[in-house]
């Protein structure tokens, strides 16, 4: 089973790649939780995309692709603003009292947290492409069927 | 996402309703700092029709709460649904936010 969507990069558009990741779970029967971790890491990847990827530039816009295979779903979210380097993430304050605490870095702690591979990879000619992978126990292969 | 406000004697109760993420989390925002401006720095943030929150919500949560802490107030959380609940263990906000099962609890919390 294989799904996919395009949207600008706009702010207003995350709550439409959330409601794709959370349709295409259904279809393929994944259960709540993977999806609830899936819908979470993917807005935070799209929001650093709308908010560094495509910074002091027009907005281009982010393409999330959904497979899954009865064991493991894979998720690719594509764009062609500006490459990320995740060695340049700050990293993040998780332990800090409230007077210190950062918030910077957190959005990429939260996908590498959420799912269970995370891969990274920027082309001129191709754009950028970050593929997310989960392991689920109940995703149906031959799922699907559910029209969008 | 809906953000309604309600005095409860010294405490403001600011409910939220809908989704907290990089598109909304600006109104909430400039909703707590509204309140905090107005000298309401003890604050109750109604999660309990909160259906999501991303990085932006917590950013939000952290500002006010060091806003409100360094007066003499604070904000704390009522009612956090599941899946609001994982994103803050998973980002470490359960050790600075003081989280309660409702709005009733969460203010009688506040010394009189």
């Amino acid at each position: 089973m294989r799904r996919e969507i395009e949207h600008a990069a706009l702010p207003q558009n995350l709550q439409a790649f959330r409601d794709f990741i959370e349709k295409a779970c259904r279809g393929a029967g994944v259960e709540l939780s993977v999806t609830r971790d899936l819908k979470i890491a993917v807005d935070e990847a799209c929001s650093n995309i709308v908010e560094h990827g495509y910074a002091r530039r027009p907005p281009g816009s982010i393409g999330v692709s959904f497979e899954a295979n009865g064991e493991k779903v894979v998720i690719r979210i594509t764009d062609r603003g500006n490459p990320f380097d995740a060695e340049d993430a700050p990293a993040p304050d998780l332990d800090s009292d409230w007077r210190s605490r950062r918030v910077g870095g957190l959005g990429w702690s939260l996908i590498r947290k959420l799912v269970d591979e995370v891969a990274y990879g920027s082309d001129p000619k191709t754009g950028n492409r970050l593929t997310l992978i989960k392991k689920t126990s109940h995703a149906d292969p031959g799922g699907g069927r559910e029209e969008d | 996402m809906e953000i309604t406000t309600e005095k409860r004697g010294p405490i403001t109760v600011v409910a939220i309703a809908g989704s907290v993420d990089g598109m909304t989390a600006a109104a909430l925002i400039s909703s707590f700092r509204a309140e905090v401006s107005g000298g309401n720095i003890r604050i109750v943030g109604d999660f309990a029709q909160v259906e999501y929150t991303s990085s932006a919500g917590l950013r939000a949560l952290l500002e006010t709460v060091k806003e409100t802490r360094q007066q003499g107030g604070d904000l704390r959380l009522a009612g956090v649904t599941p899946d609001v609940l994982r994103v803050l263990e998973l980002s470490g906000f359960t050790h600075i936010l003081k989280i309660f099962p409702d709005v009733e609890s969460a203010v009688a919390s506040f010394p009189a």
